[in-house]
């Protein structure tokens, strides 16, 4: 399994593990690691915002929905200490990764103004 | 039947009554202003400023940010009192004499008191702990096992930041004296709070937990007792071994790191929180002991006797793996893979708090070491104020021969300027400015100190500036 720790926020809040990007969301309902290409077709998961009343993720490009409480419960085992994040992936521990650079939509940031 | 019952309703003051049952916990003569700086072999006296506390509001939680503002303090000094009401104290001598205050501080007046204003000033200094920390996902054993093995061949930590901190002070035999006070509420009391893990019935690891004890106490070997190791470092540096004699010096984040250990294990919700907690500290313990070594003897040379800190360099290898092997991954298979988010918890927790720790002590050095610059600076701030350019709300304070302002911070900075008389103003263990007429000096935020009356009389005014800097410019 692969350990990787990087940041909640700022240059290197997204880590890309064998070409697959990962945030940490923090929404107002739970926090999780999040892949931030949406398995439908790619699209921008870091920019999704939640469906109003609702636990659900919507990706901007077709709308496919994700559960965020699902993703509390059963996601990517992880911990957040302040801005620092470290999650276990379900990969071997040689797999390559890099940090880069996501956007975040507000609703993934804690739901500020 | 059941349906005529009320329904049940979890136990909670009010904002009004916590204030009201803490300053009544608190007007306990055991818990008054002591007129001298240090507590002379007595444990059940801890100077907790009563005269303060119904203008602090414990109903809220503290943010990071505010951690170690004035409220922290008292509440941190307030559960060291209630907490410790569990444990056993005894004098080293002199018992009949303190008999009344063994008698108040073991009253169940005092611990029913206590009880009842704990949740609330657990919540108010640990509360922030749901916000800096959050574990998600699916925890599994092998997800845990990794995250584990990645801690176990993690690089060496390198020096400690308190280490760097003394080695950097002006006056380092004085920084490392006041960082050993800073572990008396612990070594003193070691493992007190791990016991109370070990009460109660729930199979193997309750036997397992209980060897790590065993060492702890020194196999029943009075000499080998940890408490007893630290009690020989402290007397062989020149301070004084009788429990909270150095109360008033503590700071906010020494009593914090021990109270968490009580908070956990006095709540046994926390119980996997505690294990890991429990596991960090153990497994980290010998890098800090090994640090504390080598930095204890720089500053004082041979004389000093570090063996309670090569004995944890030994004896904490077997901690570690034990925290580890016999406590939490039986633990794991006795309550399901549920549990492992509250270990990982705890052990990220314990992090946090160490941070603080550092960061708290430092600046206290820096704050002590810099008695002389903060005199200075009392000059240009006071222009400020007196022209001013610069207006704060301001207390006038006229005090006799002998008046102690028992230690305490404040949340901002301040400016204290003499009008008339003498003042000894203390920022720490042995280090003190004398302040004259005309003179004063400016007092930062957050850091501890106190002040005692060397004239007949003192007249003297704290402006609270905020920042001082906004004076300068």
């Amino acid at each position: 399994m692969l350990v990787v720790t990087w940041s909640t926020d700022g240059a290197g809040n997204c880590v890309v593990l064998d070409g697959q990007p990962y945030v940490y969301a923090r929404t107002t309902a739970g926090e999780f690691v999040l892949p931030a290409a949406c398995p439908h077709r790619g699209g921008p998961l870091h920019l999704a915002a939640l469906r109003p009343g609702t636990t659900r993720l919507v990706c901007p490009w077709h709308e496919r929905a994700t559960s965020v409480t699902r993703a509390v419960r059963a996601g990517v085992p992880a911990v957040r200490c302040g801005r620092r994040v470290t999650a276990v992936f379900d990969l071997p521990d040689s797999t390559p990764f890099t940090v880069e650079y996501r956007p975040l939509s507000d609703d993934l940031v804690g739901g500020r103004a | 039947m059941t349906s005529k019952l009320p329904s049940y309703e979890p136990f909670a003051l009010s904002a009004e009554q916590l204030r009201e049952m803490t300053v009544r916990y608190a007007v306990n003569p055991l818990y008054l202003d002591n007129e001298e700086w240090l507590n002379e072999d007595n444990p059940f006296r801890r100077q907790l400023r009563p005269q303060v506390l119904p203008h602090l509001d414990f109903s809220t939680t503290l943010s990071r940010p505010e951690i170690l503002d004035y409220s922290g303090l008292a509440a941190q000094r307030l559960l060291t009192s209630i907490y410790e009401a569990d444990l056993m104290f005894l004098p080293k001598s002199g018992f009949a004499e303190k008999r009344a205050d063994f008698a108040a501080f073991y009253s169940s007046s005092n611990r029913q008191l206590g009880e009842l204003i704990r949740p609330a000033l657990e919540q108010h200094v640990f509360g922030f702990l749901d916000e800096e920390v959050a574990v998600t996902g699916a925890w599994t054993k092998d997800s845990f096992r990794a995250f584990t093995e990645r801690f176990e061949t993690r690089e060496p930590a390198g020096p400690l930041p308190a280490a760097r901190a003394i080695r950097e002070s002006t006056d380092p035999v004085r920084a490392a004296q006041m960082w050993l006070v800073q572990f008396a509420p612990d070594f003193l009391s070691e493992a007190s709070p791990m016991i109370r893990n070990v009460l109660g019935y729930y199979g193997a690891v309750q036997s397992d937990w209980f060897k790590i004890i065993i060492d702890e106490y020194g196999y029943g070997v009075h000499d080998t007792k940890h408490s007893q190791l630290f009690e020989r470092t402290l007397e062989s540096v020149g301070l004084r071994s009788d429990a909270h004699h150095y109360w008033q010096f503590y700071l906010n984040s020494s009593l914090m790191m021990n109270n968490y250990f009580h908070f956990l294990g006095k709540n046994h919700e926390n119980f996997f929180r505690y294990l890991g907690a429990l596991y960090y500290t153990e497994t980290t313990l010998v890098d800090f002991c090994e640090s504390a070594i080598e930095v204890l003897t720089e500053v004082f040379g041979d004389t000093v006797d570090v063996r309670y800190f090569s004995e944890h360099v030994h004896i904490d290898v077997h901690h570690g793996r034990m925290a580890l092997e016999k406590l939490i991954w039986p633990i794991i298979e006795q309550c399901g893979e549920g549990v492992i988010a509250d270990i990982v918890r705890g052990f990220e927790e314990f992090q946090v708090l160490n941070e603080i720790a550092d960061a708290d002590f430092a600046a206290q050095i820096g704050w002590m070491d810099g008695g002389p610059a903060n005199k200075a600076l009392h000059e240009p701030v006071w222009a400020a104020i007196s022209s001013g350019k610069v207006s704060a709300p301001v207390a006038h304070l006229v005090e006799p021969r002998g008046e102690l302002s028992n230690t305490h911070l404040h949340d901002g900075d301040e400016l204290c300027h003499i009008v008339s008389g003498t003042m000894r103003f203390v920022s720490g263990l042995n280090s003190y400015q004398i302040l004259e007429a005309g003179q004063g000096t400016v007092i930062h935020r957050n850091r501890l100190h106190g002040a005692v009356i060397e004239s007949e009389e003192c007249v003297y005014e704290i402006h609270s500036v905020g920042d001082y800097r906004a004076c300068l410019s």
